[in-house]
C-alpha cells in the first residue's frame, strides 16, 4: 500500500435523525482513480460533498497530504469538481468559464490565455472559446466543466455522476476521454456513479457503498472474482443466488447442501450476507456448464433460451423450483440439445457462500 | 389533440380584430387623441413654434424641476435596487412557506391605498413624528431632522412604494439560477464577494434592469407622493404639469412638459426592448 494522499477517517454524516453515512474510512494514494459505486441514497454523494466542503461531517476527519481540510471553506480548498448538472456560467463564453478560477485567483492575463488554450486542447475543444454554454451539447458542456475544474491544477478532482445526463454512446466516448485525461494529468480523482459498468471502465479501485457504509474496496477484478459480501456479489456483474439447506464450515471454506440434497464442497465462505437470514450460494451465470450424463452436478430443466449474439442466456429451473441463469458461448449452447432433464456443474472455487 | 398533417384546416384562426375594437377605440379617443392634442397645443400656443420648450429649459425654475425629477427618479431607483436585492435573494433561498409570507407582506403593501401610505409617512416623518421623537430620545440628534417637505422625504416615501417593483422581477431571475452553479463557483475559488460580483450580478442583471427601468419611469411621472411629501419648493415634473395646466392655465407650457416626460419614457422603453427583452428568459437557464 502506497502512502495515503487523501484520507477519509471515520466519516459520519447525519441530517436530523437520518443517518446518511454511518462510518466511512478510505486511504487514497496520490494519482489514484477511485470510484464510489452504490445505489442512490447509499451515502456516496454525501461523502463526496463533504470532501468538497459543502457538508460538514458529523464525525470523522478528511485530510489531504496529512493536513485536515475540515476548517477550510470550499473556495479555499483548491479542489476541482464536475457536477451532475450542467454548471457552466451561462453568461460567460467557454474561454471565460475556464478562465474563471484563474481570474478569481488573480493570475496574469498572459498566464490565463496560455492555460485556457492548454485546457481546451486537453479536452479537445480547440476553437470553442467564444461559444456560450447554451450553444454546446451536453457532452461538450461537461468537457468544458472538466477543463474549468482542472485549470488551476487541483490536487484532487471530484466528479459527481458527470455523465448521467448523457446518452450511452456519448457516455462511453467521454469515459475514454476522462481516462486519458487522468493518465495525462496524474490528478487524484474521486468519481461517484451508480453505473457499475462505468465504474469498472474507469477506476483503479472501486469503493462499493451501501446503507452509508463501504461494503468493499478493491479493483474491479477483485470485486467481481472475490466479493466480500452478498451485496457486492449482487451489485457487480450478474449472479445467481442459490438457496442452501445446510452449511458445514471449515475455516474459510465450507460445504453446502442445496435443497434437493446436492452437496457442494470447498466453497469460499463469507460472513457478509447483509440482512438475509438464510445462507445463499452465489454462482455467476458464466461459471455454470452443462454436463453429460446423469448423477453429476445439479439437476435442472430448461425454461427458456435467449440468443444474444456472442453468448446465449439460458433460464433454468432447479429441482426445488428456483430460476437461475446460465450463460455460454452462442455456439456452445445448442438449442436442440437442451431438452429433457439436464445437469449443470461449476468449479466450487468460483462460487461464494454467504452465511 | 390534433396531429400535424399538411391538409389540416384550423377551425378557428385567432386573427380576428373584432373583439378588440371597443378597447382600442377607448384608448384611441381618450388617450392617443388627447396626447396628440396636447402635443399640438405645446407647439401652437400662444403661437406656432418651439418657444414653450425653449422656455422650459431656459427658465431656471422649470429647469430645476426637470433636474429634481431626474435626480429623485435616479436616487429612488438606486436605493430600491440596493435595498431590494437582498430581499429578492432572501426570497429566492428561503423555504417556500416563509417566502410566501414575505411575498404576502410585499403584495399587501402594494395593494394598500397609496394616499393612505403617503399620509402615514407624513405623520412618521414630521418634526414631531415618531421617527424624530425616537432619534431625539436616544440622543442621536439634538434637533429634529428635516425629513419631510424636502427631497429626502420624497425619496423615502417613493423608495418604499417602488421596492416591490424591483423585488418581484429581480426575484424571478435570481430564482432561475441553479444553486449548483454557485457551488461550482465556490469550488473554483470564488469567495462570497467574487460569486456576487462575477456570477450573481451578471445573471440577475436582466431582472435588475427590468425592475430599475420600471421604477425609474414610474418615478419620473409620480404625482401623489412628491406633492405630499415634497412641499411646494421641491416640485417634480408631474406636479409642475398639474400646476401649469390647472392653476396657470398655460396649456402650451404644460403640454411641452408633458411631452418631454412622454419622450423620455418612450426612449427608456425602447432601450429596454433593444437590450433587455428576452434576455430575462435565458438568464440562469441552460
Amino acid at each position: 500500500m502506497t502512502d495515503s494522499f487523501l484520507t477519509i477517517s471515520g466519516f459520519r454524516k447525519t441530517f436530523g435523525s437520518i443517518v446518511a453515512v454511518e462510518d466511512v474510512s478510505l486511504n487514497i494514494p496520490k494519482g489514484e482513480f477511485l470510484t464510489f459505486l452504490g445505489p442512490s441514497g447509499s451515502g456516496k454523494s454525501t461523502t463526496l460533498y463533504a470532501v468538497a466542503g459543502f457538508d460538514d461531517p458529523s464525525a470523522g476527519d478528511i485530510s489531504i497530504d496529512g493536513r485536515s481540510i475540515l476548517a477550510t471553506p470550499p473556495h479555499k480548498r483548491n479542489i476541482g469538481m464536475v457536477f451532475q448538472r450542467y454548471t457552466l456560467f451561462p453568461h460567460l463564453p467557454v474561454g471565460e468559464n475556464i478562465a474563471f478560477p484563474l481570474r478569481v485567483r488573480g493570475h496574469s492575463a498572459a498566464d490565463i490565455a496560455k492555460t485556457v488554450k492548454a485546457m481546451l486542447s486537453l479536452v479537445r475543444l480547440e476553437g470553442f472559446e467564444d461559444r456560450l454554454p447554451a450553444q454546446l451539447s451536453g457532452g461538450q458542456q461537461q468537457r468544458v466543466a472538466l477543463a474549468r475544474a482542472l485549470a488551476y491544477d487541483p490536487p484532487v478532482l471530484l466528479m459527481d455522476e458527470p455523465l448521467s445526463a448523457l446518452d450511452k454512446k456519448l457516455r462511453e466516448e467521454i469515459q475514454v476521454e476522462i481516462r486519458r485525461i487522468h493518465q495525462e494529468t496524474g490528478v487524484t480523482i474521486l468519481y461517484v456513479t451508480h453505473d457499475q459498468e462505468e465504474a469498472l471502465r474507469l477506476s483503479d479501485r472501486i469503493a462499493v457503498f451501501n446503507h452509508g457504509r463501504i461494503e468493499q474496496v478493491g479493483s474491479g477484478e477483485d470485486l467481481y472474482a472475490r466479493p466480500a459480501t452478498r451485496f457486492v456479489a449482487g451489485f457487480i456483474g450478474d449472479s445467481n443466488f442459490l438457496k442452501v439447506r445446510e452449511v458445514e464450515r471449515r475455516g474459510s471454506a465450507a460445504s453446502a447442501i442445496l435443497p434437493d440434497g446436492t452437496r457442494i464442497e470447498n466453497i469460499p465462505a463469507h460472513a457478509g450476507n447483509g440482512h438475509a437470514a438464510t445462507p445463499e450460494l452465489m454462482v455467476r451465470p458464466q461459471s455454470l456448464k452443462f454436463v453429460q450424463g446423469s448423477g453429476a452436478g445439479l439437476a435442472v430443466k430448461v425454461k427458456d433460451v435467449t440468443f444474444l449474439g456472442d453468448t446465449s442466456s439460458v433460464l433454468l429451473e432447479t429441482g426445488w423450483g428456483q430460476e437461475i441463469w446460465l450463460r455460454g458461448a452462442g455456439s456452445a449452447v445448442k438449442t436442440n440439445a437442451l431438452s429433457g432433464p439436464l445437469h449443470v456443474e461449476w468449479n466450487p472455487a468460483d462460487s461464494h457462500l454467504f452465511c | 389533440m390534433v396531429t400535424a398533417t399538411a391538409d389540416i384546416r384550423e377551425p378557428f384562426r385567432w386573427t380576428g380584430m373584432g373583439y378588440a375594437v371597443p378597447a382600442l377605440l377607448l384608448l384611441a379617443f381618450f388617450f392617443v387623441l388627447p396626447v396628440l392634442a396636447l402635443l399640438l397645443r405645446s407647439i401652437t400656443e400662444p403661437e406656432l413654434g418651439l418657444q414653450n420648450y425653449a422656455e422650459l429649459f431656459a427658465t431656471s425654475t422649470y429647469a430645476r424641476v426637470l433636474f429634481n425629477t431626474f435626480l429623485v427618479a435616479g436616487v429612488v431607483t438606486l436605493f430600491s435596487l440596493l435595498l431590494g436585492f437582498p430581499v429578492a435573494w432572501l426570497l429566492a433561498i428561503m423555504p417556500q412557506r416563509w417566502a410566501r409570507i414575505v411575498f404576502a407582506v410585499i403584495l399587501l403593501s402594494m395593494w394598500t391605498n397609496l394616499l393612505a401610505r403617503t399620509y402615514a409617512w407624513m405623520v412618521l416623518l414630521q418634526r414631531t413624528g415618531v421617527i424624530n421623537k425616537m432619534l431625539m430620545a436616544t440622543g442621536l440628534v439634538s434637533e429634529p431632522l428635516p425629513l419631510v417637505n424636502n427631497l429626502t422625504g420624497v425619496t423615502i416615501g417613493m423608495v418604499y412604494i417602488m421596492l416591490p417593483f424591483i423585488i418581484l422581477p429581480l426575484h424571478a431571475t435570481l430564482r432561475a439560477i441553479d444553486p449548483a452553479i454557485l457551488n461550482a463557483a465556490a469550488l473554483c475559488g470564488a469567495g462570497r464577494w467574487q460569486i456576487f460580483r462575477r456570477v450573481l450580478v451578471p445573471l440577475s442583471a436582466p431582472g435588475a434592469a427590468a425592475g430599475a427601468l420600471m421604477v425609474f419611469v414610474m418615478s419620473l411621472g409620480y404625482f401623489v407622493t412628491p406633492s405630499l411629501l415634497g412641499g411646494t419648493a421641491n416640485m417634480m415634473l408631474a406636479g409642475m404639469i398639474a400646476q401649469l395646466i390647472q392653476s396657470l392655465l398655460n396649456w402650451g407650457l404644460g403640454g411641452a412638459a408633458a411631452f418631454i416626460l412622454l419622450t423620455v419614457t418612450l426612449a427608456i422603453y425602447a432601450l429596454q426592448l433593444r437590450y433587455f427583452s428576452g434576455a430575462a428568459g435565458t438568464a440562469g437557464g441552460r
